[in-house]
């Protein structure tokens, strides 16, 4: 029997082989990816681009699209606008991809008018700035943008935790003014008082004045809407003796958060806008992936998203192919809207907008015994 | 906001919060002083003194005193390097003041991209909590860290105006900073006093560096923005006058910190360059000190009569 099996294997290896070199050498499917390898946020970039990869492999593993292989160019963003647009112009007129993928709000907004000129699809995976849905025809999220798990924040803290006075804190880019902005109106709206409204400098390291702006007010409850620099805004505050509650969006959803502010995290609300692996099982393929790497990924609800989005534009190569239509940005964006309805795995159901928008359940967190407790699934 | 408790808060923690920049300014004023070196290089330094500590306290598992001592050791023997085997040859060969200029902001960048490929690129503080234990004095919070930054600061200021004042080394590095080839002519070594001012710098660096990453997320180009507040510092205190830099440093700390009483918060950082742009047009050797002037005594009749013939 082995020895049957060995010649089996041994007649069976060259045409695997042969199988596998071919498949590798059909012209593959290329998509661009524009993200932060290096810089601040390199920590998030460099963790969805290692996600690409393993979604990537995952699909040429079981074939690739229509036989063809997966196939991603990464560039380096260091999330600034400004080398996003070089970036952008390479993978469109050097490397001919019709497919973008982008993340941080003023990266999007920067390539999106370059997107539109050349009828190249960008698609948001990352970013939550709310004008992004309004950007142009060729540019659509395939990430709830902050209107979404910032509406639902607000009025959980208004509504259900009962807070009336809020003060927002915020970092003065695209990412923070747009949340910002929306936290203020919605809080607002449901009856509550935003008693400081105040913007730190993307380069501060000192938020003393802005947090005693907010102190001022007396607020019942402090959102900030910051990145990487978040946990040393929520440690100054504690070092202020401000000890009102705080809450931020999904960027709080952070493991190394944690560490850094130990007891200080107690009781920081988080939103976060994809399920964990305890309501998806499949969430625990990615984890187990993660674990191969040696190290907890940072941001798994984007990661979730990161993965989700490659197999988005897996579904709009497959479509391009299977109606024989050359692969050019309108085709794609044409099978995106054709296509509509995405089940994904990690993220479940994706429903393209007509206004360019997703709706998706906002999960709500909150830190319990140095752990991301979930607090509230508002769907 | 004009609560007085308030008030007394900004200024506590614009004070604590300025200790860095103060000591960054210190060190880049007295090299500048000493070597008449407008030196960029320290930014690279200040990478190498973050990263030694990061690595020792973190991956090392060293006790504190161990990665401050690593920090101290390794700063110090890249300042020495620097000094002897790159600064001195530009200078034996007598190149431009251009020259030196170019090579030390080459350095820094040297040392950014390499910390970049060795650390990577997320920020990384020296602890992995950025805690510190806070108490409320008469309403305002003082945490452990203002006051170690504080009387860090305090302390090394202290020590180093008494060296300079007290002791030979620092007499000869004043001299030197007058008037370098008068100094060498009176057997004073100009090599020895620029590499004490170097290893002095790099102290004052190690200890800005521990405040800075303690508090702060630091990144290989953090260093390259910590630098320019000490140049903005260092000119607005006035060219050669280290301790009015030092004050100069607190000041725009201070300034920044109650100008949120007057403007919004996002505007703060584009005051430090405003605050320059002014003191550069109206005050181009740096902000005016009152010195009492000492009368010279009447010439004496006999020089007088001297002066007739």
């Amino acid at each position: 029997m082995s020895a049957k099996l060995s010649r089996r294997v041994v007649l069976a290896a060259p045409a695997v082989l042969w199988a596998s070199r071919a498949f590798a050498q059909q012209t593959p499917f290329r998509f661009g990816s524009l993200m932060p390898t290096t810089g601040p946020e390199a920590g998030y970039g460099l963790d969805f681009v290692k996600t690409y990869e393993m979604a990537v492999k995952d699909i040429n593993d079981k074939g690739g699209i229509a036989g063809k292989p997966l196939e991603m160019i990464v560039l380096d963003t260091q999330a600034k606008p400004e080398l996003a647009i070089n970036a952008a112009n390479r993978l469109i007129d050097v490397d001919k991809v019709a497919v973008l993928m982008t993340a941080w709000s003023s990266v999007v907004k920067a390539v999106a008018p370059i997107a539109n000129r050349t009828a190249t699809l960008e698609l948001n995976m990352g970013a939550n700035s709310p004008d992004i849905a309004e950007l142009g025809e060729y540019v659509y999220s395939v990430f709830p943008l902050a209107e979404v798990d910032v509406t639902a924040l607000a009025n959980y803290t208004k509504q259900k935790l009962g807070k009336s006075k809020a003060a927002v804190v915020y970092i003065n880019n695209d990412t923070g003014i747009g949340g910002a902005k929306i936290y203020r109106d919605v809080f607002t709206k449901a009856g509550g008082q935003v008693v400081a409204f105040e913007a730190y400098d993307p380069k501060a390291t000192d938020f003393t004045g802005v947090l005693l702006k907010a102190r001022v007010g007396n607020p019942d409850v402090v959102h900030i809407h910051g990145l990487s620099e978040l946990p040393q805004v929520i440690a100054q505050m504690r070092q202020l003796g401000m000890p009102q509650q705080v809450t931020s969006y999904s960027a709080g959803y952070n493991p190394k958060l944690l560490s850094q502010l130990g007891k200080a995290a107690e009781g920081l609300i988080v939103t976060s806008l994809a399920p964990t692996s305890s309501t998806n099982p499949n969430v625990s393929k990615l984890l187990d992936l993660w674990k191969q790497v040696g190290r907890a990924p940072n941001g798994l609800p984007y990661l979730q998203y990161a993965w989700d989005s490659t197999l988005v534009v897996a579904d709009l190569f497959a479509w391009v192919d299977k109606n024989k239509l050359p692969i050019t940005g309108a085709n794609l964006k044409k099978a995106l809207l054709e296509i509509r309805t995405f089940d994904l795995p990690m993220t479940g159901k994706l429903v393209i907008g007509d206004d360019h928008r997703v709706q998706k359940p906002v999960y709500l967190y909150v830190v319990k015994d140095g752990e991301f407790t979930l607090l509230e699934t508002i769907a | 906001m004009t609560d007085p408790v308030i008030l007394l808060q900004i200024l506590w923690t614009g004070i604590a919060m300025s200790s860095y920049f103060v000591l960054f300014t210190v060190a880049f004023a007295l090299t500048l002083k000493v070597e008449k070196l407008w030196n960029f290089a320290q930014a690279g330094l200040m990478g190498i003194a973050f990263y030694t500590l990061y690595w020792a306290l973190n991956f090392g598992k060293w006790p504190v005193w161990a990665g401050v001592l690593a920090s101290l050791v390794l700063t110090g023997a890249a300042t020495f390097i620097l000094e002897v085997w790159a600064i001195d040859v530009l200078r034996r060969r007598r190149s431009s003041s251009l020259i030196f200029f170019i090579f030390t902001l080459i350095f820094a960048q040297f040392m950014a991209f390499l910390l970049t490929m060795l650390f990577g690129t997320e920020p990384e503080t020296i602890f992995p909590s950025v805690m510190s234990p806070v108490r409320i004095v008469g309403g305002v919070a003082v945490s452990d860290w203002d006051l170690q930054a504080v009387g860090l600061t305090t302390g090394l200021l202290l020590v180093l105006y008494l060296l300079i004042r007290f002791t030979r080394d620092g007499q000869f590095m004043l001299a030197v900073a007058d008037n370098g080839k008068l100094a060498e002519i009176y057997g004073i070594s100009a090599m020895r006093a620029y590499l004490l001012s170097g290893l002095i710098s790099a102290v004052l660096i190690v200890a800005g560096i521990w405040l800075y990453g303690t508090r702060a997320g630091v990144t290989p180009d953090v260093p390259t923005n910590l630098i320019l507040t000490a140049v903005i510092a260092t000119l607005i205190g006035g060219l050669g006058r280290v301790f009015m830099a030092a004050m100069a440093a607190v000041g725009l700390a201070l300034l920044q910190s109650f100008s949120i009483l007057f403007i919004a918060s996002k505007w703060q950082g584009l005051l430090l360059y405003a605050v320059l742009f002014f003191a550069l047009l109206v005050f181009p050797r740096g902000i005016p000190v009152w010195r009492r002037r000492i009368k010279a005594p009447p010439p004496q009749k006999a020089e007088v009569a001297e002066a007739g013939a």
